[in-house]
Formats: structure tokens, C-alpha cells, sequence
């Protein structure tokens, strides 16, 4: 694919996303409450799209919703007759601006089980028919360590459309995916990469970017090591102060687990998915009431485990992009890097 | 207000003199300026324990089974946690014998905006209600005030309100950190969850939202202590603090003046009642 | 054009959305929740003596109204009813002694906080109606029925609406 950069500034960059918001169905990060999270938005002025903002929840909701309608029923004498929903609210032609590319990646880490033993169509049409713009972080958040994941996040290509923001008001726009040169295209914006030296300061900024990060770890060794880990007191410990309140897996960007439950008015009907939580004590709860998992320790061990070896160890890649949106929204602020370094560190203590 | 060096002498005489099994303080978070609940069994850590005024959750929430175990616990309590601690005490969640109880004269804490949190302005009672040991010096009960902002939506119409809320419902993601970080939530399994009941709400929708937060908020009521565990859990920022102070303002108009957890037997104030009690609204 | 105006009158608004109405013969649909020694057998009188009152209320019966958790009335609030009715026994005739003392406690805060939030403060009422009271029963539930069918139907935070 050739280089697709667009040079301009913040004035051009603002037209550029009053032209998607008129065209297409948009969402963004809008403020609510004191914090932001990506909503519908008609205007410009109801969202801060410009630069990296921290938002409470990903993109996940928009694939992956809190609550979705799966069909309806009708019980009757005769039986129970099931129906489709009629439409999905979240399946038309749309973009997303102002996402953060670790928000990004975990979209393409999804896409591994959402493709694996079912294929889940309506996350496929939802991935299917949504463009990503992406902005650029310039430097590393407090609790952030994407690069120190299996990702490569200087030339992700898990955005369609990528906006960096360069010294003395400079502003790049680059189309990384065919739907991003699409896109870029439909806005009238030419290609400007030949003419300037976009990619040697991108490349730059890049740099700067990677140096400001304070959390580091070498995920291969952490992988390797929890393999031999699972008995590990140290689990117990790293648990001490965790509450159990499901917030760390609905906020996770990658976190995918979910329940369903029945709401019933006489004798119709709907069957929702909405999400849920390993965390929680009843995740594990079955009919007969047996529960494998009753204890703190063992639900951040399975929790760790999933994210840093069974994953990997199914689909090659870890189930965490890094974020930190855990860790800043937990109520005690454990974050999975300290839980998974920790556990590593002190096992060769142990023997 | 920086009693770290007392609280970490204080929990090595007990480690060394087998009082406790686990003792339960704050220590400073990794990555910005704020303090973490920390409990640990290996006296090792005790450098670990500060108290400042960023010493903000609610550590009597730790003294559930789930997290303690039901073992001797070494615990720091401000005013308003103590009086959760009464509570919890009275309706029988945990022995006094097994609670060694550092009670702290609070002067109030911060809130992440590093101004005087809203709940502190407001407070009560800043001295511990009950302890085995205390530290600072004791100020005395405090004149009770109306929060300001319930003051506010009450002056609003009908339908503003109606909308206000019903906006606070609809970013309600159901993850039950509220519930987790109240002391007294400590309901083995709550009426809410109970899966095999037809009064269970399960999707993430504003109805259910609005079933769980207004029946969390009424069976807290009378019990409530404002530490605000809840608000600060709450990842969506919701301003739970509404329901919870509307309903301690009824209970505190009409009810002789009753405040959670004051009294050594307190049990909430939907456990006593008064010949006198209004019923001018019941035909 | 008298006709128009008359019709447009005749609708029914409803109290917490001002922009949806109701036909004029629109229905409401009451919860009624009795305890057993008072007031379930004080609209048993009622029904004996032949005195007629509204048909909205739908009955259940508990033991005592301290039994009435404020549960039940989001969850008839959340469902199909427009409004709701606790009744029980007068303070002191109670049959477990002190049980309406505890329960009207909860029900004026149940009350305040449910119009805190933004449902009209007549949707939830309560009364006390002794098992002698079989006029008075009849009274109470038209009064409500009136009262409710002036604030239209309860359209916020139902389950249908999902």
C-alpha cells in the first residue's frame, strides 16, 4: 500500500471532522458527569475529538454492547415460538473519532474469538461497516505500557485513518487501511507525503513517545513464567485488597465475557446479553450450587492467566493491549501489570 | 493530618504481641499521589502504612468475610468509618474481640480536585466512635446541614429532575462496585443477584439500573454513613450521594433526629420506630 | 373546530412526560398491596356489603405491611402498574403488635425518594383501613383511581419499553 499522509493544521483538521460528522453516522468521546466516553454526536462542539482524551470505557460498547437484545419470544399453549430482533441499532455505515490506537488494537484482539468456534455476525457486520480515526498519543499515561506488549504500535494498522500531532502546529493525517484512504479521499484531501518529510517526523514523534513511558515488562518472560505459576501463593497477596466488583472486566477493552438473562412482561418476552465478570463471586456458580471459584485469589489467578497464557496459547497474542483503563478506574487501583510482575518476580524467591 | 509513624508503631506492638492476624491501613499508590487500602499478614510491610489526608476509602468495608476471613483484624477507622464499624458491630458482622481499633480525630480529606471533600464539609461526627486506641483530639459532634445539592434538584420541577436522573440511570453499567465497597452491603448474596427470582433484573438496561440503585439506596437508608465508598468506586462518576443524602434528610427531619451509627447499639433507623412518627400522608 | 378543541382537551397528559398523552377513557392500572388481618378483610367487608368502587386495583395480600419492602413498589412501578396502594392496620390495632409503627417509617421515605427521582408524589399511597372499614376501603381506592387518572400513564423506566 503506498504512503497516504495529509499535512495541514488545526483549522484543517476541524473541517476534516465537521465533513465526517455531516456524512456519516459519528461517535466520539463526549463528556458526561466529569468523564468521557464515546457517544453519538451530531456537532462538533459535543465532543473533544482533537487529542487523545482518557476515556472511562473503549470502543468496546460499540461492538460489543453492555446490553444487547439477542430475540424475542412468545410463550403460548402451544409452545414457545422464538422471533429475530429487527434491527440491529448499532450496525450502519459509521466512524469513530478521537480513538486511542491501544482502544484500536484491542478491536483486532477480539476479532480472534468472535471468529473462532461461532462466527458472531453481528460483531463481524459491526467491524465490517466502521471506520476508526485514530489520534496519537504524544506521550505515555501513568499507568501505560502498550509498547511493552506484542503489538507493534508505531505502525499498527488496526486504525483505518491515524491523526498525529507534530511540533509548531503541524498536524499529519494518515490513512493506514484501504477503508482510511477511502475516507480520506471522500473528504477531498490529497495526498501531501511526497512533497514534505512527513514520515521522518512522524518517525520522530514516535520516539519521543516511546521513551516517555514509566512501565515496562517483558511480556515473553512473563508468559513464560506464569505457565509454572498457578499454584502460587503470591496470588493471594496481590488480591488482598480487590473488592470483587466486576468494574476492571467491563472496562477492559479486550474483556469479553458476558450473561444472558430473560425479562418477561405475562407472556412475551426478550433475551438480553449484557456483560459480566470472572471477578464477580457467582461467575462460577452452577445449577446445584457448586462454585470452583469462591475465593478471591482464585478469580485473579484465572483472570491473570487468561490474559498473559491461555490466550496466547490459543490465539498468539496476549488478551491485554496495556491500556491501564484498569488500574485507573478499580476502586483500589490494582492494575494487571503490577498483579502479573509481582507474581513472576517473587516465584524464583519461592524455589 | 499525618499519623503514619503512629499507626506503623502501633501495628508492630500488635504483630509482635499476636493480637492480630491481618492488620488493614493505606499505603501510597504506584502511580500518582493518592492512597490504596492495603491489608497485609507479614509485619515486614508495616513501612508500607501512611495516613495523611488523602486517607479517603472506607476500610471497614475489608472487615467482610471475603476479604479477612473472619480473623483478628488490625483496623484504622476516621469518624465516619467508626460509625460504620458501629453498625456493622451491632447487627453482628464481626466480634469486637476480633477488631483492634485505631480510631482516627479526622480533620477531613481531600477529594481528587485536592479541595475539601463535599462528605467532610457535611460531617457529623469526625471523632472515632468507638476504639481501642485513639489518635488526635477529639471535637465533638457537629451540627447537621441539609447537602447542598439535593437542596438544589429539590427546587427543580418534576420533569427536570426526572430527566436528571434518568440520565444518571442510563450510565449505570450495573458493575456493582457500589454494592462491593459499602461496609454494609454485606448481604452474602443480594436480593438483586438472585438469579432464580422473577424479581431479578439482568440486563444493563436504565429500568434495571434504576430498580437497583433506588432498592440499594432504601434498604441502605438509616444505615448510611456518607463515607462515600460507593461514589468514588463508581466508574461511570454517577452522584450517588443524592439518594443516599436525600433519604438521611427525611430520616433526620422526622425521625428524632436520627443519624446512622451515633450510639453504641444503633441498628438503623428502620429498626426502631416512635409512637410520634408522621403518618399525616397515609389516608 | 369546537369539536377539535373539545378532543384536544379531553386527552390525558401524563405527570413526568409532559410530551405523551393518553385518550380521556385511558385506564390505570393500581397495585394493591393488603395486609391480611385489616385491610384484605376490610375490602372483603366492602365487597359483602354490595358497595361498589373502581375495578383498577389489582389485590395482593401479605400478613402485615411491614412486609412491604420498597422492592415491591419500584418492581409494580417498573411493570405494568400506573400506581400504587399499601394499606394495613391502624397504629395499635396492628396483629403483630408494632408492625405498621416500622412500616410507616419506610413508606414516608420510600415516598419522598420516589419523588426525589422524578415520579409525581401521588403515584405511591398508603392507607390505613381497619377490617370494620368497609366503606372506607371503597373511598380510599377511589380516590386514588381519581388521583392517578389524572396523572396519565407512568411511561419512565418500564420493562416494556426494552
Amino acid at each position: 500500500m503506498n504512503v497516504f499522509i495529509v499535512e495541514t493544521d488545526k483549522a484543517g483538521l476541524q473541517k476534516f471532522y465537521e465533513e465526517i460528522i455531516g456524512k456519516f453516522e459519528t461517535y466520539a468521546p463526549v463528556e458526561k458527569f466529569g468523564k468521557y466516553d464515546y457517544k453519538r454526536v451530531l456537532k462538533l462542539n459535543e465532543c473533544e475529538p482533537d487529542s487523545p482524551i482518557e476515556t472511562t470505557m473503549s470502543v468496546k460498547p460499540l461492538f460489543f454492547p453492555k446490553t444487547a437484545k439477542i430475540m424475542k419470544f412468545l410463550e403460548s399453549s402451544s409452545g414457545t415460538t422464538l422471533s429475530e430482533i429487527e434491527e440491529d441499532p448499532l450496525s450502519g455505515k459509521r466512524v469513530i473519532l478521537g480513538v486511542k490506537h491501544c482502544d484500536a488494537r484491542s478491536l483486532q484482539v477480539l476479532d480472534h474469538v468472535y471468529k473462532w468456534d461461532y462466527i458472531d455476525t453481528d460483531y463481524q457486520n459491526r467491524r465490517e461497516n466502521t471506520v476508526i480515526v485514530s489520534s496519537r498519543c504524544n506521550k505515555a499515561g501513568s499507568q501505560c505500557f502498550c509498547t511493552s506488549l506484542d503489538y507493534d504500535v508505531e505502525n499498527s494498522d488496526a486504525h483505518d485513518v491515524r491523526i498525529i500531532y507534530g511540533l509548531d502546529g503541524k498536524i499529519y493525517i494518515q490513512a493506514v487501511t484501504e477503508k482510511g484512504i477511502t475516507l480520506l479521499q471522500t473528504s477531498n484531501l490529497t495526498n501531501t507525503a511526497s512533497a514534505s518529510n512527513a514520515t521522518e517526523e512522524i518517525k520522530k514523534l514516535y520516539q519521543s513517545f516511546e521513551s516517555s513511558f514509566r512501565l515496562r515488562m517483558n511480556y515473553a518472560e512473563i508468559n513464560a513464567k506464569l505457565q509454572n505459576l498457578y499454584d502460587s501463593p503470591e496470588f493471594d497477596i496481590v488480591s488482598s485488597n480487590c473488592i470483587s466488583c466486576n468494574t476492571c472486566a467491563f472496562i477492559c477493552p479486550t474483556c469479553h465475557c458476558f450473561k444472558i438473562s430473560d425479562e418477561k412482561i405475562k407472556d412475551t418476552g426478550v433475551r438480553y446479553k449484557s456483560y459480566d465478570s470472572c471477578n464477580n463471586g457467582y461467575f462460577t456458580l452452577m445449577a446445584g450450587g457448586h462454585n470452583p471459584r469462591p475465593v478471591k485469589y482464585r478469580r485473579w489467578r484465572q483472570r491473570a492467566m487468561h490474559k498473559f497464557v491461555y490466550y496466547q496459547d490459543r490465539f498468539g497474542v496476549n488478551l491485554c493491549v496495556g491500556c491501564g483503563k484498569c488500574a485507573i478506574s478499580c476502586p483500589v487501583n490494582i492494575s494487571i501489570f503490577d498483579v502479573v510482575n509481582q507474581v513472576s518476580k517473587n516465584a524464583g524467591l519461592q524455589n | 493530618m499525618d499519623y503514619s509513624n503512629q499507626i506503623r508503631e502501633i501495628a508492630s506492638r500488635l504483630f509482635t504481641d499476636n493480637k492480630i492476624d491481618y492488620f488493614v491501613g493505606y499505603k501510597q499508590n504506584s502511580f500518582d499521589d493518592s492512597q490504596v487500602p492495603f491489608l497485609f499478614t507479614d509485619p515486614a510491610k508495616i513501612s508500607n502504612l501512611v495516613f495523611t489526608e488523602k486517607s479517603v476509602f472506607n476500610l471497614t468495608n475489608y472487615l467482610k468475610p471475603d476479604h479477612t476471613k473472619r480473623k483478628r483484624v488490625g483496623l484504622v477507622v476516621k469518624g465516619c468509618d467508626s460509625r460504620a464499624l458501629n453498625l456493622m458491630l451491632t447487627e453482628s458482622q464481626v466480634k469486637r474481640e476480633n477488631v483492634y481499633i485505631i480510631g482516627i480525630c479526622c480533620e477531613g480529606v481531600l477529594n481528587e480536585k485536592g479541595e475539601k471533600a463535599q462528605n467532610c464539609v457535611e460531617c457529623v461526627m469526625s471523632d472515632p466512635v468507638v476504639y481501642d486506641e485513639i489518635l488526635g483530639t477529639p471535637s465533638g459532634k457537629k451540627g447537621y446541614t441539609i447537602n447542598a445539592d439535593i437542596k438544589e434538584l429539590a427546587d427543580k420541577s418534576l420533569t427536570e429532575r426526572a430527566d436528571y436522573f434518568e440520565d444518571i440511570f442510563n450510565n449505570c453499567i450495573r458493575c456493582n462496585a457500589c454494592r462491593h465497597s459499602c461496609p454494609l452491603c454485606y448481604c452474602a448474596k443480594c436480593c438483586i443477584d438472585q438469579e432464580t427470582s422473577t424479581l431479578y433484573h439482568g440486563a444493563n438496561t436504565s429500568s434495571g439500573a434504576m430498580h437497583a440503585l433506588m432498592t440499594w439506596s432504601l434498604h441502605l437508608a438509616g444505615r448510611c454513613v456518607d463515607c462515600r465508598n460507593c461514589e468514588k468506586a463508581c466508574p461511570s462518576h454517577l452522584p450517588l450521594h443524592l439518594l443516599h443524602k436525600q433519604n438521611e434528610s427525611v430520616i433526620y427531619e422526622n425521625f428524632q433526629q436520627h443519624l446512622a451509627g451515633m450510639e453504641k447499639d444503633d441498628r438503623g433507623a428502620f429498626y426502631k420506630y416512635s409512637l410520634s412518627d408522621p403518618d399525616d400522608f397515609i389516608l | 373546530m369546537e369539536t377539535e378543541v373539545k378532543e384536544a382537551q379531553s386527552k390525558i397528559v401524563s405527570a413526568e412526560n409532559p410530551d405523551l398523552t393518553a385518550p380521556a377513557d385511558w385506564q390505570p392500572v393500581i397495585m394493591g398491596i393488603l395486609c391480611n388481618w385489616c385491610s384484605y378483610a376490610g375490602s372483603d367487608l366492602t365487597g359483602t356489603s354490595r358497595i361498589q368502587y373502581p375495578p383498577n386495583i389489582r389485590i395482593i395480600r401479605v400478613p402485615c405491611s411491614s412486609r412491604v419492602d420498597p422492592w415491591f413498589i419500584i418492581k409494580s412501578l417498573q411493570s405494568t402498574a400506573d400506581g400504587v396502594l399499601i394499606s394495613g392496620c391502624h397504629p395499635g390495632d396492628c396483629h403483630y403488635i408494632s408492625g405498621n409503627y416500622y412500616a410507616r417509617r419506610r413508606f414516608l421515605v420510600t415516598k419522598k425518594l420516589l419523588n426525589f427521582v422524578g415520579y409525581h408524589e401521588n403515584r405511591v399511597q398508603f392507607s390505613w383501613v381497619s377490617a370494620a372499614e368497609g366503606p372506607k376501603f371503597a373511598k380510599v381506592v377511589a380516590k386514588v383511581t381519581d388521583d392517578i387518572k389524572k396523572l396519565g400513564p407512568l411511561h419512565r423506566y418500564k420493562k416494556e419499553n426494552f
